[in-house]
Parts: structure tokens; C-alpha cells; sequence
């Protein structure tokens, strides 16, 4: 019992210093464009350790400041990156707008990334990739043709 | 004193957003299609030529696809987070509805047909009892 009592101990005290520093927040989904994967209520751990590190890529479910509205902040999945140009789309293809809509955001307003829901319990884990094959999300790493295919004259590759 | 409960507790709500549902929506568009799977289904059963048979098989698929369609709309376009509070089945009643829808279209069972009308019915009278025709439908549902 000791050893789990203390990594119980450690994880929960990293994480209040995380949430302490603003690495760790809890944010509630609204809307419904990330269905199935997320659902309107669904509640969610994000961190902003990765971006600090590193670019988000295809496929990671972000947060960041809708282009048109700054006060809201879309919940998206990172369908395309190139060079610092950052194109999100939402799971649900008829029912989301997105950088269809808006365009591409600068990689460096990208700064939360999803790490888990925890809410509901009985859908507590990661967020998987989005369902439907042949979806451009479905690979690990999107090329800028692949990238083009699905937004058309939004971006031009370099 | 930080609790666990006040560290759950979200800070704020990110939106999942969409700009244009267009406010129309009604059980009626999934129950059509649903039905007719099931005449599809029978009139399959009916007949001896292959080649009509095979274009039951082709529209009827298409048609539980489309049951599936007009499910998910309402699901996540129609029903908001209130109404969950109402009917906390809500979300596993379309799942299972739309998985229902899945196996119509995969299967030539007259009787998953059937089961899947009595999914749409339920979802139809949580539409009408969370004041559906009234609020969605230009003068009301038609009589």
C-alpha cells in the first residue's frame, strides 16, 4: 500500500503545483461540433506544457481563441500543420465551424492542449483520434498535400 | 484549503462551436427514413428477382444512413444540456438508436426495423415533452 500511497501522494501534489502555475486548468465543452469525441458537458483536463515545448500537430485536440470572437475560446482538432500556420477543424464536418470558416491561426496562439476528460467518469481518458476513415486527422503525420485536399484554396503549401 | 472538488470544478467553458444550425428539427425526418427500411426489408423479402433485390439492399442502406443523419443532428443540434437534466438517458438513448440505425443498414432483419421505429418513438416523445414542435417547427408540427 505505501509505494501507491505515495504516488498517489506525488501525482496529486504535481498536479495542484501544476494548477497552481496555470499548467493545468479544468474547462467545461459546450457545443456540439466535436461529437462523438466530446460532448456538450463533458469536462476536461488541459495542459500548456507541451506548446511551450513544442508546435501542436494533426490530430491533438487544442484550445485557442476563436479569430473572430477573442473573448470565446474554441475547443478543435488540430487537422493540419504547416510551417506556422495551424488549421483546426471540428470532428463533426457539417456541423462545426472552423478553419474552414476562419482561416488558419499562428502555432504560437495555440497554447492549451486537451490531456483527458475526467467528466463524465464512466468516459474518463484520453481524447482518441476523430471516428471515419479517410479523414485527413487519421494520420500521424499530414503532409501539405493531404492538408490541401482538405481545405481546398484556404492555404498554400510552402 | 483546496479541495478535490473545488480543483474538478472548471474554470471556464470552451466552445465546441458552430455558426448556423438552422433552429429546424423534428424525430419525423428519422422516422420516415426508418420506415422505410422496413418496407424496403419486405419488399425484399417479396421478391424473386435479383436485381431488385440488390437495389433494395442499395437504398436501403442508404436510408439507414440517413437515419443515423437526422438522429445526430437532433442529438447534438436539438437537445441541450437542460434537457439532459430532465433525461439523463438522453445521450445512451441515441447511442443506442444510432448503433440500431447501424444495424438496419447491415442487416435485412425486420425486426431490428421495427425495434429501431420504437428507439425513434421514445427520442420522438423526449422531443415533444422538452417542447419540440412548438419551438422548432415553423407553426408547430403539422397535424
Amino acid at each position: 500500500m505505501r509505494p501507491l500511497a505515495l504516488a498517489l501522494g506525488l501525482a496529486a501534489g504535481s498536479a495542484g503545483v501544476l494548477l497552481a502555475l496555470r499548467r493545468l486548468d479544468a474547462v467545461e465543452v459546450t457545443g456540439a461540433s466535436m461529437a462523438p469525441a466530446l460532448l456538450p458537458r463533458d469536462r476536461l483536463l488541459v495542459e500548456s506544457l507541451t506548446y511551450a515545448r513544442r508546435r501542436p500537430r494533426a490530430g491533438e485536440v487544442v484550445l485557442a481563441a476563436d479569430p473572430r470572437h477573442p473573448d470565446r475560446e474554441l475547443i478543435k482538432r488540430v487537422a493540419a500543420v504547416i510551417g506556422e500556420a495551424v488549421l483546426l477543424r471540428g470532428d463533426h464536418p457539417t456541423r462545426s465551424t472552423d478553419s474552414r470558416d476562419f482561416g488558419s491561426i499562428q502555432a504560437d496562439a495555440v497554447r492549451w492542449r486537451v490531456a483527458l476528460r475526467y467528466w463524465p467518469a464512466l468516459r474518463f481518458g484520453g481524447i482518441g483520434s476523430a471516428s471515419g476513415s479517410g479523414e485527413p486527422w487519421d494520420q500521424d503525420e499530414l503532409g501539405g498535400e493531404a492538408a490541401c485536399t482538405a481545405f481546398g484554396d484556404l492555404v498554400t503549401a510552402d | 484549503m483546496l479541495t478535490l472538488r473545488s480543483l474538478l470544478r472548471p474554470t471556464r467553458r470552451v466552445h465546441a462551436h458552430c455558426d448556423i444550425p438552422c433552429g429546424v428539427y423534428d424525430p419525423e425526418q428519422a422516422r420516415i427514413e426508418a420506415e422505410s427500411c422496413l418496407r424496403i426489408i419486405e419488399k425484399y423479402e417479396g421478391s424473386d428477382d435479383p436485381l431488385f433485390r440488390a437495389r433494395c439492399i442499395h437504398v436501403k442502406e442508404e436510408r439507414a444512413e440517413l437515419v443515423k443523419h437526422h438522429l445526430d443532428v437532433l442529438w447534438h443540434d436539438y437537445f441541450k444540456p437542460e434537457h439532459l437534466d430532465k433525461y439523463p438517458e438522453l445521450h445512451e438513448t441515441f447511442w443506442k438508436a444510432t448503433k440500431q440505425a447501424s444495424k438496419v443498414k447491415q442487416s435485412l432483419d425486420a425486426g431490428a426495423a421495427k425495434e429501431l421505429l420504437t428507439m425513434i418513438d421514445t427520442i420522438d416523445e423526449m422531443w415533444k415533452s422538452t417542447g419540440g414542435p412548438d419551438k422548432t417547427r415553423v407553426n408547430g408540427r403539422p397535424s
